[in-house]
């Protein structure tokens, strides 16, 4: 007996040691010149070509190097493996001429022939690369290198902005997989321990220049802290153990404005949207006058006019929003209606449109031509503050207009399960995260026939004339070989969209970001990666 | 008035001043003050305004409210379908027992949060705030019953085993009639096993409310105002954000002092 208490004393002092060695735990030494800032998670792999996470991504960026880079100021392909490109006019056969000298992070010569290698890799393992998808028929790619510096890429078909995709692809070791040990980026990966830090060391043998031939990267490395807690992320920014936060909430900003005035900038709408959209599958659950309030038009935009979304900025997002009125944020310069034309903020207009659409009021409450009250409900996921008070927000806007709604949070898997199988919902608030600024991106969105078409899923011929017209325009966008084509597609797109609200754009949250006042070289974007897309020029001023 | 029962009073002088903030005239819970969102105290809104510009104090007593009306309501149901379980099991042939507590064990090794979840994500979308309420006391009333009824179950046993029930057996009473007999003697455990339910309700419909599960906007619960604690932004941008926390803990010390043998 008396031993047995010895014993579970024992356990429990060796118990409490370990969770208080946990707790405990500091960060990561610094090492000298060496950058550091956090990551979310861990990285679930560290092989480039099978990256699908932000966290992955992260260490691709920064150990991969890339044939072409996308300039995330310019918005325009830079060579970078490369010395030059071009693509042919038929638009099928791209080729390539690598820069002179290249060399591995391990010092071995980096040909034609490894470039070829990494972009057949991720050709061949088809949906484990997402990036392949990117080719659009990954299966009939073929990939030559006639020479030590020349690679070429012939395609079955067109694909449009072609060269960003390279932006994707790794160029690793032929037959060599390093997990991101040897690298042809700026940085390779020295050390990862699980749950704590992955640390990158400078690649002694990266070939690119400064314009004043200073060796780069400038910086000696890359500390990534692995901290889920944004407090903890803030915390070590304010100790000065990080040196950027990228997406940072409106509430941080604000906190952080107020201590470290001059570290945090707002950059301006992102490219990413919040919206809300009504359930208009004919395949749903709801009652008959239901789906008719939402097939109707007239509905819809009286929903919109009656929605402020002036406050929905400045109250949920602290004036870290901008008012949202299509799905091309004005942050995407290439691609924005200018001449858009959408139906404004405006209750009275709203409450005579429902008027005419034969909705009335019966006291507060609006009833449709057939006397059923306006009633719906509003989901979205539990957990996401900012949408939890946005649809509050709209529940008071639209009892203005005589509708009474209510907000349902849901837990993410049952939410899904709700929009793409039962479609057991009416009304449905969510946020798209929009990476690449080309709305080809967007064609599984738009096209009718897709399952994720949210209003109206997997339609098996477009339900209205106007959605016909958006799969005609986004199909001639995807094809078509002249820019003014393609943005007069688009365009047209956006105003369809602007008119019929299938989806009610509400805002576009502003990118927020910290940046620590000794690191020099930033220049923050509002494209991912926002902070270190030019990781080659930033470094330390002075000693940490 | 004995001092023994001064959280009761205490608690009722609570509960009536909630109520007459909640009735006073143009007081609301859900008005949106979008000009003045989270500011401190103030003339017109005396524990300052929550992120969306609502009254903290209207909210918090409506809050306070709620969560009693709903706990000792949902308490009350689980301490009878305790007491009707529990003394059935304890009365019933040994076979029906043993069955009744394999239910009871099978309830009590139940993961309950998933299940709160998949029960909250069943239900019909188109259930108005005050339904949610309703649902998520109804629900925490039908996952509190299986440890209460098992203490009743070993209270029952034992007078089973007493003697004068073993004499009222050999007198000729049967079924109902000696259940009559059992229940008030059953009360000396009953009442504890209400009144421990009661905060443990009070304190699982906050953290539901906190998941974001629990009663839907806009009726103010504990859980959603205590959301507003995770984040320490704005913890510094006013303390009043404290209020509602600060309350909730008092409400729990005080049910937790009710003496058990009032």
């Amino acid at each position: 007996m008396r031993r047995g208490r010895v014993l579970a004393g024992f356990l429990l002092a060796i118990l409490t040691a370990m969770a208080a060695k946990y707790c405990l735990a500091q960060a990561a030494m610094r090492l000298p010149g060496e950058l550091a800032w956090n990551i979310g998670y861990d990285p679930k792999t560290f092989d480039p070509a099978k990256v699908d996470d932000i966290d992955s991504e992260t260490v691709r960026y920064l150990t991969g190097g890339v044939l072409l880079r996308f300039n995330r100021l310019t918005q325009k392909v830079e060579p970078q493996l490369a010395e030059s490109w071009n693509v042919s006019p038929d638009g099928k056969t791209i080729t390539f001429r690598l820069r002179a000298g290249l060399k591995f992070s391990d010092g071995s010569a980096l040909t034609s022939r490894d470039a070829a290698w990494s972009i057949q890799r991720v050709l061949l393992l088809g949906d484990s690369a997402p990036v392949s998808a990117e080719f659009v028929a990954p299966d009939g790619v073929h990939v030559d290198a006639p020479d030590a510096r020349t690679v070429i890429v012939h395609l079955p078909q067109r694909v449009v902005e072609i060269g960003k995709v390279f932006d994707e692809i790794a160029i690793e070791p032929a037959g060599r997989l390093s997990e991101g040990r040897v690298t042809s980026g700026p940085f390779y990966v020295a050390n990862y321990l699980r749950s704590q830090y992955v640390r990158l060391r400078r690649n002694p043998y990266y070939e690119l220049r400064d314009a004043d031939g200073s060796v780069l990267p400038r910086a000696s490395g890359v500390l990534l802290d692995i901290v889920e807690n944004p407090e903890e992320q803030i915390r070590l920014f304010l100790r000065g153990d990080s040196d950027v936060i990228d997406r940072l909430s409106p509430e941080y900003y604000e906190m952080l404005r107020q201590r470290n005035p001059g570290t945090v900038r707002d950059l301006g709408p992102s490219l990413n949207t919040e919206q809300m959209w009504f359930n208009q599958s004919p395949a749903s659950p709801l009652p008959a006058w239901e789906k008719a309030w939402f097939r109707n038009q007239a509905f819809r935009v009286a929903v919109s006019q009656a929605i402020h979304r002036d406050d929905i900025a400045r109250v949920v997002y602290l004036g870290h929003a901008t008012p949202a009125y299509s799905f091309i944020s004005p942050a995407n310069t290439a691609w924005y209606n200018r001449n858009l034309a959408p139906p404004r903020t405006d209750v009275a207009a709203a409450r005579a449109g429902l008027l005419r659409a034969g909705f009335r009021l019966q006291g507060a409450q609006l009833v449709d031509a057939d006397g059923h009250p306006v009633r719906f409900s509003i989901l979205t996921n539990a957990g996401n503050d900012e949408r939890l008070k946005m649809a509050t927000l709209i529940q008071q806007d639209l009892s203005a207009v005589g509708m009474q709604v209510n907000v349902v949070t849901l837990d993410f898997p049952a939410l899904i399960e709700r929009l793409m199988h039962t479609q057991d919902y009416e009304a449905c608030l969510l946020g798209l995260e929009n990476v690449d600024a080309d709305p080809n991106e967007m064609m599984n969105i738009w096209l009718s026939s897709s399952p994720n078409h949210q209003w109206s899923p997997s339609e098996k011929t477009p339900a209205t004339a106007w959605e016909a017209e958006i799969d005609k325009e986004m199909n001639l966008q995807a094809t078509s070989r002249s820019d003014a084509v393609r943005k007069a597609a688009v365009d047209r797109v956006q105003q369809i969209v602007a008119d019929e609200e299938p989806f009610i754009y509400l805002v576009y949250p502003n990118v927020l970001v910290a940046v620590s006042t000794r690191l020099e070289g930033a220049q923050p974007a509002v494209l991912e990666p926002e902070l270190w897309w030019n990781v080659e020029d930033l470094h330390l001023r002075g000693t940490r | 008035m004995r001092i023994r029962l001064l959280p009761v009073w205490l608690l009722v002088a609570l509960a009536l001043g909630a109520s007459l903030i909640v009735a006073l005239p143009g007081a609301s819970y859900a008005y949106q003050d979008r000009e003045h969102t989270l500011t401190g105290a103030s003339l017109q809104h005396p524990a300052g305004t929550d992120e969306l510009g609502r009254d903290r104090l209207v909210r918090v007593s409506a809050a306070l409210l709620l969560s009693l009306a709903g706990a000792l309501a949902a308490s009350a149901l689980t301490t009878a379908a305790a007491a009707a379980i529990g003394a059935l099991a304890a009365f019933a042939p040994r076979g029906v027992a043993w069955l009744v507590m394999l239910v009871c064990d099978a309830f009590l090794a139940l993961p309950w949060l998933f299940l709160l979840m998949m029960v909250r994500s069943a239900l019909p979308l188109q259930a108005s705030p005050a339904h949610s309420a309703a649902i998520t006391f109804l629900v925490l009333a039908a996952l509190g019953w299986p440890a209460c009824a098992r203490a009743v179950y070993s209270g029952g046993l034992g007078l089973k085993r007493s003697d004068w029930i073993m004499q009222a057996r050999a007198s000729g009473l049967r079924g109902a009639q000696l259940i009559r007999q059992v229940l008030p003697n059953l009360r000396p455990l009953l009442l504890p096993q209400f009144l421990v339910c009661v905060p443990a309700f009070v304190i699982a419909e906050a953290n539901l409310g906190a998941l974001g599960l629990g009663i839907g906007e806009p009726l103010p619960s504990w859980g959603g105002m205590l959301l507003e604690l995770d984040n320490s932004a704005l913890l510094f941008r006013t303390q009043w954000v404290y209020f509602p926390v600060a309350l909730l803990i008092l409400v729990l010390l005080l049910l937790e002092a009710i003496p058990v043998e009032a």
